[in-house]
């Protein structure tokens, strides 16, 4: 029997420690079923370590963590046979072949062949990966392992998915599908990701929190995050040349909130309004092509928030 | 229960049976080499050795050696593989099966493998000594083949749990295991021995096995104590080997 709960996902007061090293301090929220959560954070934040002790690999130091109404702790066993998991690295067994790697999980979970058999050609035909499902997957490119790695997750169909940067090394059509088919899953199914990618946090999550050295720092939706940005000023600075000159030279400014390179614009975020002139007055104005201002987007936040910015 | 352990034998069996060819002909290179040069090339050089000549003396130790340090060699490395190179262990943990069930399932898979590759070895080398060894006989040294894998498998899966670093584990084959193989009076009588050695020799549960299995496949003779020295050795490799998994996955 399936105990009805509110919230899949419940963590109280959880606490990693490596040594010395608090790698998530005291960490509590919950993800209530059905809704895509994302955790956002640069390297180090402590994502990985979070989604091991969910998905029961790790042992949290202190406080205590439920997924789907169970302890991953003491009822460890019943956690696993709820969820699907998609760890960081890509973790496929290269003495079988794609199919054998999906069939093999499928026996873990106990399915019997008339199951799992047509699930199987279902997510590999979603996953591009019917013509090569007799390879085995060393001769794959990442991006195909990736693709991999994300239909075992969802080879037993689980009510409650983990995925730790689901979407790293693959192209953008690949990343668009997959990005449907979890929206698909949408209401049906609870979602934990962890990511990099903006876009994908945007596009995907119903929530989302941000971390930094083990703890969250904001949460809440996309639009409530942006707006929490929204006290600062965002400007696009395009140059001619010398743009790396010009980035140490405002980064330095003691009104520049944050300063970055971006596809050869600078991206700055003022401190208060009425800054811009003073900015401009750096720059040689035959080096000015054009300033826009922008709408602050989750990196802004993110880089605001943690004075990081995310891998990508 | 037992699901996952089954599961990864099954798999391990699936991949061995494709590389059949490989690993038969790996295995059957080492003993046949020794069989023809020292028991067949060395025959007129080396006396009779316990009442029988030495190419059918050197016979069970080439067996029991081939089948425990196959069983040594496939737990240590698959274990150590699965769990650091491809990190499938993680994967498997994440499963609804226990790390009991994975322990398990090595260290029957490492026994298997040591177990018919011995089997491999055992029939080429019989057939090259024209099937000197009476059935019954044969069932005896069975079962002393059948702990020696079981010890060494769950050492395999001990250090393969262990050690990290790989040039460590094999750093563990040349210094512990090989020793301890050689030592025990594998390709000479243990009567060679000094008096004031052989009690230490024969306090290595290596000396059990190789010693014993050889009596028993060339006069039938169960030796109690022996088979007790293994029986204990086995239960206590096979304890360490699920102790400290479990200890390791469980951080
Ligand atoms: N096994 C370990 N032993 C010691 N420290 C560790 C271990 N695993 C992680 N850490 C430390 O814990 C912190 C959090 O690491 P974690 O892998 O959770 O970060 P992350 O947010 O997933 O980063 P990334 O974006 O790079 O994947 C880091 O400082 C890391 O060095
Ligand atoms: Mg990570």
């Amino acid at each position: 029997m399936i105990v009805p709960v509110e919230n899949e996902i419940e963590l109280k007061n959880v606490t990693k420690a490596y040594g010395s090293l608090m790698a998530v301090k005291d960490v509590s929220f919950t993800v209530p079923r059905g809704m895509v959560f994302g955790l956002l954070g640069p390297n180090g934040a402590g994502k990985t370590t979070l989604v091991n002790m969910l998905t029961t690999l790790l042992k949290p130091t202190s406080g205590s963590a439920f997924v789907g109404g169970h302890d991953v702790v003491r009822a460890a066993a019943r956690v696993r046979s709820l969820i699907g998991v998609v760890l960081q690295e890509n973790n496929l067994d290269r003495y079988l072949t794609a199919r054998e790697n999906l069939i093999f999980h499928a026996k873990m979970h106990g399915m019997p062949p008339s199951t799992y058999h047509p699930r199987i050609d279902d997510l590999l035909s979603l996953m591009g990966l019917t013509e090569r499902q007799k390879d085995f997957p060393n001769k794959f490119s990442v991006g195909m392992q990736r693709r991999l790695v994300v239909a075992r997750a969802l080879v037993h169909d689980p009510r409650i998915l983990f995925l730790d940067e689901p979407t790293t090394g693959l192209d953008p059509q690949a990343k668009r599908m997959i990005w449907d088919y979890f929206l698909s899953l949408k209401g049906k199914r609870t979602i934990f990701l962890t990511t990099h990618n903006m876009e994908e946090a945007d596009f995907l999550c119903d929530q989302i929190t941000i971390i930094d050295h083990g703890s969250p720092v904001a949460s809440g939706t996309a639009s409530q995050l942006k707006e929490m940005a929204e006290s600062s000023w965002f400007y696009e600075i395009e140059v001619d040349g010398r743009s790396d000159e010009y980035l140490r030279a405002f980064q330095r400014l003691p009104f520049i909130e944050s300063a970055s390179l971006e596809d050869g614009m600078i991206r700055v975020c003022l401190k208060k309004e009425g800054s811009l002139g003073s900015l401009v007055e750096q720059i040689d104005l035959r080096d000015l092509r054009r300033i826009n201002s922008r709408k602050p987007s989750l990196e802004d936040v993110f880089l605001k928030l943690t004075g990081r910015r995310l891998r990508q | 229960m037992m699901r996952g352990a089954i599961c990864i034998w099954q798999r391990d069996m699936l991949v061995l049976r494709r590389n059949l060819f490989a690993e038969a002909t790996t295995v059957l290179a080492f003993p046949l080499t020794f069989f023809l040069t020292f028991g067949l090339g060395l025959k007129g050089y080396i006396q009779e050795v316990e009442g029988v000549s030495y190419a059918i003396f050197v016979v069970p130790g080439l067996i029991s050696m081939t089948a425990v340090l196959a069983a040594f060699d496939d737990s240590a490395w698959g274990m150590w593989f699965h769990r650091i190179v491809q990190k499938t262990i993680e994967e498997y943990r994440v499963n609804p099966i226990t790390v009991f069930d994975i322990i398990i399932g090595k260290i029957i898979s490492g026994f298997t493998s040591g177990f018919l590759k011995g089997l491999v070895v055992g029939l080429a080398l019989l057939f090259l000594t024209g099937f000197q060894f009476k059935l019954l006989f044969l069932l005896s040294y069975l079962l002393y083949i059948f702990l020696g894998c079981i010890i060494f498998s769950c050492l395999g899966s001990l250090c393969g749990t262990l050690i990290d670093k790989p040039e460590n584990l094999g750093r563990i084959e040349a210094v512990v295991v090989m020793p301890i193989i050689f030592l025990a009076g594998l390709f000479f009588p243990l009567s060679a021995y000094p008096d004031s050695i052989l009690p230490y020799i024969k306090s290595i549960p290596t000396t059990a096995l190789f010693d014993g299995s050889r009596i028993a496949l060339l006069s039938g003779k169960m030796d109690v104590f022996y088979l007790l020295q293994l029986s204990i050795s086995a239960v206590i490799s096979f304890f360490l080997a699920v102790r400290m998994f479990e200890k390791k996955m469980h951080g």
